[in-house]
């Protein structure tokens, strides 16, 4: 096992985390601390009318009556609420706002981890290459929202949520909330109180959006949390792609990320989400630091036909506890779940999806590929229901685990309750290691065992990649990649 | 929160109900607002049971009584059959405990009966085998329509031991029949099955769980049901795989059969792994008749109720096929094909 010792080795003398910078921008803070006065803080800072602060109280009210959930395969210290901030913020400058006026500072922090800001950055590209605009999210604000103008001649309205809550205030009102309640669970309910952006995009009737649409999160101040709320709205007929990336500085404590995220999904309307998830995991032999991602996302396809697909590669995170979900309400509307979940280190990740089926003839289907290594534990939780009245409701479920190592712990926790005699429901599970005959054979053509194990792993969730946009799939594949480093041994 | 916990202490709020995770499916906290009082003690003749005339050594037990103690020694295989039976309502907790010694064999038929009245029992079983032992247990549980019966079995393997089951059953007001099994690898083999053929407003919770702790250890499942009418089959099945326990091989599969918009099937297939060179593998379909096979069947001239009862025999049939003791399969397979009967 020399080969395999020198591998090792080799691997841990690698950079592991490669957005673990911190930027010194010139930032402004809440105070520290949770209370109502935080929550008018916020309120009060965004410029928000007075219905918007009394949906937060209401909320922060309510969150103050629950506790918080402990089922989850997860473990970690109580969190203290009051030791966070709940607003950090660039400083502003004075004067319009528009890209050449943004801090360079921020732009170079985006730069650096290859987002492109610049529209004309996009454009400089090779001719025909895909086009994506860009939502920046930075702390607790959002920065920058790219191809404003081209998305607003299809009539696409895509801002941050604080504008639109501004611009838009009868679409937010008519929706926000509207698929997450705000008492749904105690992490979406302190979100709705002091959620402070995110994204917001309506896509009008008929209209298929021009571009990928994209949202950039960066956690950079430390101690403070980062709460975004994201709207999406598919009206009747209308498509529309969107992927969100995340990143955060490698700190030692552990930082909260609970954000919520509502699609809704009108007849024959289609959205697909991606998410790369590649918050800083915490050191991988101490556990110590990273963020908890502790994300509410839900999709209520409301209208008959529609259809919502959620891919996501999760690699970062210390604890990532999250399961994107699909109401399918309308008639014959589709769902879909597609999830790559690598932990590794001392990761721990407790992820799945819900499909929730009332409307009669809907179908889902679930592909999640969990891979385990080093000290990291990988649970895929899911429920399949079917309401009586989902007459010919069809599911179909795969999820495979792989481990990788003698400490790591894989775990597959479906739920399946079937309520009516027309429905079918297929789930399979299998929990392997890495094949050595398949290890053999690959190193045998020449391939250091590093390159084997990710060419296996590659393989391997295959089946998820492909169902992600192009020119992230590539991204995600090197992601895949360097979340195995330092596994092999 | 258990039910033995409940009728010990006389405390409804013992009661393991819907917000306990592993009774979600089951709840007996919401349905039994008051405990009976326990039962009568019963005189008179105990009903046979199915399997008394196969067994060597025939135990009744009526309304619980003095703990049954089952120890088996000889290397020939030697046939039991505990008949559990719960008369005229109440409530009672009956306990047995079952040892099987080195490498001697057993073949426990245990069999379940309720009366119309209504009543809530529970059974604890300890199964204990020691190295090389084998032991297959068939239970056939038929609980009255009011009956409330949660019947836990605790099984300890050690190296080299053999266990095999098959619960069969048709449901009662609330029914779990449970299993956990300590199952130590070392060449110990694990066959855990069942089916459950429910109609009317029946419930069945056929519960397992398995913790494999050593290296090398192999565990089969298989569990099939068919729900009619308002029934409700739940399956839940764990098998952990601990740190250490490598080289196990553990195969599950669920599948279920609804034949009416309002019954239900709730599963939860469960497998939780802390150790890497395993291979684990469940699957579970939940559906209904294949529409195809009854045509074919319809054109050959095989009457569609016929045709319906010969596929869910077959369906089922799988299960039975895998009892091994002879005499007991040919009784679970006319127990199985009378309520399979349109």
């Amino acid at each position: 096992m020399a080969a395999v010792k020198e591998t090792v080795q080799h691997v841990e003398a690698l950079e592991k985390y490669q957005h673990g910078f911190v930027t010194d921008i010139d930032q402004e803070f809440a105070p520290k601390g949770l209370s109502a006065d935080i929550v008018r803080f916020i309120s009060a800072k965004k410029g928000e009318p007075q219905w918007m602060l009394d949906w937060r109280l209401e909320a922060y009210e309510r969150w103050l009556a629950m506790d918080a959930p402990e089922w989850a395969k997860v473990k970690f210290p109580p969190i203290d609420y009051q030791d966070s901030y709940y607003y950090a913020a660039p400083k502003e400058k004075s004067g319009p706002k528009s890209l050449d006026e943004v801090d360079p500072e921020l732009l170079a922090v985006y730069a650096k981890l290859g987002i492109p800001l610049k529209e004309q950055a996009v454009l400089a590209g090779v001719e025909g290459a895909p086009r994506y605009a860009v939502d920046a999210v930075f702390d607790s604000v959002s920065v920058v929202t790219t191809f404003k103008k081209e998305l607003g001649q299809a009539g696409v309205i895509f801002c941050s949520m604080s504008e639109a809550i501004r611009e838009h205030p009868e679409l937010v009102r008519k929706y926000l909330g509207s698929v997450v309640p705000v008492s749904d669970n105690y992490y979406a309910c302190l979100n709705a109180a002091v959620f402070s952006d995110g994204s917001f995009v309506y896509v009008p009737p008929g209209v298929r959006c021009p571009m990928e649409l994209s949202t950039y999160f960066r956690i950079n101040a430390e101690n403070s949390g980062q709460f975004e709320r994201t709207l999406i709205i598919a009206d009747a007929g209308a498509y529309v792609s969107y992927l969100e990336g995340c990143t955060a500085p490698m700190r030692d404590e552990n930082q909260l990320h609970a954000a919520v995220v509502e699609l809704v999904v009108h007849d024959d309307a289609e959205i697909k989400y991606s998410t790369v998830q590649n918050w800083y995991p915490g050191d991988p032999e101490t556990g110590k630091g990273g963020i908890y991602n502790f994300v509410t996302k839900r999709a209520d396809c409301r209208g008959d036909r529609s259809k919502v697909s959620w891919t996501q590669v999760e690699t970062g995170s210390a604890i990532t506890w999250k399961y994107p979900s699909c109401v399918l309400r309308g008639k014959d509307s589709v769902g879909e779940f597609y999830s790559i979940a690598i932990t590794n280190g001392r990761q721990q990740a407790d992820t799945g999806t819900k499909m929730i089926h009332l409307g009669e003839g809907s179908r889902s289907r679930v592909i999640s590929k969990g891979i385990s290594a080093g000290r990291s534990s990988n649970t895929y939780r899911g429920l399949v229901s079917a309401h009586p009245k989902a007459k010919g409701a069809r599911n179909f479920t795969q999820c495979d685990s792989l481990l990788i190592g003698k400490t790591c712990a894989a775990h597959t926790v479906p739920y399946v309750e079937a309520r009516n005699g027309s429905c079918v429901f297929e789930h399979e599970a299998t929990t392997t290691k890495l094949s050595e005959d398949q290890l053999f054979y690959v190193m045998q053509r020449g391939l250091s065992q590093e390159e084997a194990v990710q060419l296996l792993v590659n393989g391997f969730v295959k089946d998820v990649l492909q169902e992600l946009p192009m020119e992230f799939a590539v991204e995600a594949q090197k992601l895949v990649a360097i979340s195995l480093e330092g596994s092999v041994g | 929160m258990t039910l033995a916990a409940a009728l010990k202490t006389r405390d409804v709020t013992q009661l393991p109900g819907k917000r306990d995770e592993d009774w979600r499916w089951t709840d007996l906290r919401g349905l039994v607002r008051a405990l009976p009082e326990p039962s009568e003690p019963f005189a008179g003749e105990p009903p046979r049971g199915p399997f008394a005339d196969l067994a060597g050594l025939p135990i009744h037990v009526v309304n619980a009584s003095d703990p049954v103690v089952i120890r088996a020694k000889s290397a020939e295989p030697y046939v039991v059959a505990l008949h559990f039976a719960a008369l005229g309502g109440g409530s009672h907790a009956a306990t047995a405990r079952i040892e099987v010694a080195e490498n001697a064999r057993l073949i426990l038929l245990e069999s379940y009966e309720g009366d119309a009245e209504a009543y809530v029992a529970d059974h604890a079983l300890s199964i204990t085998l020691a190295p090389g032992a084998s032991l297959e247990r068939v239970v056939l549980a038929a609980d009255g329509e009011l009956g409330i019966n949660v019947s836990t079995a605790q099984v300890t393997l050690s190296a080299g031991a053999r266990y095999a089951q098959t619960v069969l059953t048709d449901g009662g007001r609330r029914q779990r029949i449970e299993t956990r099994v300590t199952h130590p690898g070392a060449g110990a083999d694990l066959r855990l099955d069942g089916a459950y053929l429910l109609a009317d407003k029946r419930h069945a919770d056929q519960t397992t769980e398995v913790l494999h702790q050593g290296v090398g250890g192999t565990t089969a499942q298989l569990t099939k049901g068919v729900v009619r009418d308002q029934s409700r089959g739940v399956f839940q099945g764990r098998i952990v795989v601990e740190e250490g326990a490598d080289q196990t091989d553990a195969r599950m599969r669920h599948q279920a059969l609804i034949l009416s918009d309002q019954a239900e099937v709730d599963a939860r297939p469960e497998l939780l792994i802390f150790a890497d060179d395993v291979s684990c593998a469940h699957g579970n379909t939940i559906g209904a008749l294949d529409d195809e096979a009854l045509f074919y069947m319809r054109q050959r001239g095989i009457p569609e109720p016929q045709a319906r009862a010969l596929l869910m025999a077959a369906f089922v049939g799988e299960v039975i096929e895998r009892i091994e003791h002879a005499p007991a399969r040919e009784i679970a397979r006319a127990w199985v094909a009378q309520r399979l009967e349109v």
